[in-house]
């Protein structure tokens, strides 16, 4: 049952008034007595409700940055912190973008460097004649700036990092990207090309071989010759393209071959040629003429 | 349509679950109160400030241990700070004597309430406090104005006023007792 005395240190315990031995007792009455409890909880509230009453006194108007500074700096979590730069988009925009932050960092660093480096050669002789409570204050305000500082170029400095990754991946693409588009040009410029076995007729020539790969698109070709027999003294082989209604063909140049018989030579008509050309190998004099007057050896089917 | 005005109760439960902005606005709200009783507690504003600064440090980590079915907000945050207060003026030193010879003359609260048009609620509350204060004997109240704004021991007010540590004792609680119940209605 709840004596005057435990009353007492329940009002005494509300005012903030018990030291040790009195506040264990009545902590130890709390315990057993649950009307107790609920007065001492009773003085507690009507205590505090005189708080009410107070003049009120304008706090410092750097206060709510002096708590934010304080909570940041002793690792309390939730208030104040940054979210950071928002990402997104292109690659090549953010890696431009941060290029600039980078850049920005730099500057924000070596200010942000000096500035400290100035604040503490003030603070320092300052330390012995100032209050305590002011140097505390500013070193803390200090160390949190510091650690702001670190944890955004933290953040930055992984999101470069990101990006850098994916600008390697983005150049691989392009690389990969380019190889394709030139198989698929390859492709193109093959289907162009036209593949034409000559024939002859001639008894010399029925061991030989005449080829003509011609491009449609560019009018020019390769001729390849194999086991051809030597000309005589004097003469030499000369292509022809024989364009379809032209009376005359158009000379493609002339060919020499090898020891053995062999030649592989690009040709292109001395003049356009339109249409599905038509291709003839003739003897003619050393150097070429102008028009065929020599022996065909070899022509298209 | 401007939204309804949050309570001290709402906003200090957001600021529990860790809402900044509400925070703010406690901060906003209490801050002007708090500080005037942390002035008159240390009777130094250098260490008043920082008892503010690292009362609201705490008031954000224990806001969420807050329970509005067991009270109000705004006692909580006086409760929080005052023993916040007494435990630095423990560690100074300063719990069993007085400043200065004058303090004890000084120390008074006010008769009337202290508020704002946007602290309408508070000003009201005040109001009724007030009124209740007012019926409580005078010398009860005395004891009871040093005892909460100079967080001393009852020892000290003892021996500063010159009257016996069981009078200081019975007249604090009657006086509590009295203000508790002219608070709960009675006369």
């Amino acid at each position: 049952m709840m004596d005057e005395r435990h009353e007492e240190l329940a009002a005494l315990n509300a005012l903030g008034m018990l030291e040790n031995d009195e506040k264990r007792s009545l902590d130890g009455g709390i315990a057993r007595d649950k009307d107790l409890r609920y007065l001492s909880h009773e003085f507690d509230e009507v205590t505090a409700e005189l708080g009410y009453l107070i003049a009120p006194a304008e706090p410092p108007a750097n206060m709510k940055k002096r708590i934010r500074a304080k909570m940041r700096a002793t690792g309390v979590k939730g208030v104040g912190i940054s979210r950071g730069v928002l990402v997104g988009g292109l690659g090549w925009v953010l890696a431009a973008a941060f290029g600039l932050a980078s850049v920005w960092l730099w500057k924000e660093r070596s200010k942000m460097t000096q500035q400290l480096a100035a604040a503490s050669s003030v603070i320092a002789p300052m330390a012995p004649a100032v209050d305590d409570g002011k140097v505390r204050t500013l070193a803390e305000e200090l160390k949190s700036l510091r650690g702001d500082f670190e944890g955004k170029k933290a953040e930055l400095s992984a999101e470069v990092e990101s990006l850098r990754q994916r600008e390697s991946a983005a150049r691989a693409r392009i690389e990969q990207l380019t190889a394709e588009a030139d198989a698929l040009k390859q492709k193109e410029a093959i289907a162009q090309m036209e593949i034409v076995t000559l024939q002859s007729s001639v008894w010399e020539y029925r061991k030989s071989v005449a080829a003509v790969v011609w491009d449609k698109e560019k009018h020019q070709g390769i001729l390849r010759l194999e086991k051809m027999p030597k000309v005589e003294a004097g003469m030499d082989y000369q292509l022809w393209v024989v364009e379809p209604g032209k009376k005359d063909p158009v000379s493609a140049g002339v060919v020499q071959v090898d020891e053995k018989g062999f030649a592989s030579v690009p040709f292109k008509p001395a003049r356009e040629v339109g249409g599905a050309e038509k291709f003839s190998l003739s003897v003619e004099k050393k150097g070429g003429v102008e028009k065929s007057v020599g022996e065909i050896v070899f022509s298209s089917p | 349509m401007t939204p309804p005005e949050l309570t001290e109760e709402e906003l200090l439960q957001r600021t529990g679950r860790g809402d900044s902005r509400a925070f703010d606005q406690v901060y906003d709200r209490m801050a002007p109160r708090i500080f005037g009783l942390l002035r008159q507690m240390m009777h130094d504003g250098r260490e008043a400030e920082d008892l503010l600064q690292d009362g609201f440090v705490l008031l954000w980590e224990k806001a969420s241990t807050f329970d509005p079915d067991r009270g109000k907000a705004f006692p909580w945050v006086v409760s929080l700070f005052r023993n916040k207060a007494i435990d630095r003026m423990r560690m100074l030193g300063r719990r069993n004597r007085l400043m200065d010879s004058e303090a004890l003359e000084q120390v008074a609260l006010p008769e009337s309430v202290h508020g704002s048009s946007e602290d309408e609620a508070a000003s009201e509350r005040g109001l009724v406090v007030g009124e209740a204060f007012g019926k409580v004997p005078k010398e009860q109240r005395r004891l009871i104005e040093l005892a909460f704004l100079k967080g001393l021991t009852h020892h000290v007010i003892a021996e500063s006023m010159g009257i016996p540590l069981e009078t200081v004792r019975t007249n604090i609680r009657k006086g509590l007792l009295r203000l508790r119940d002219v608070l709960k209605g009675g006369a």
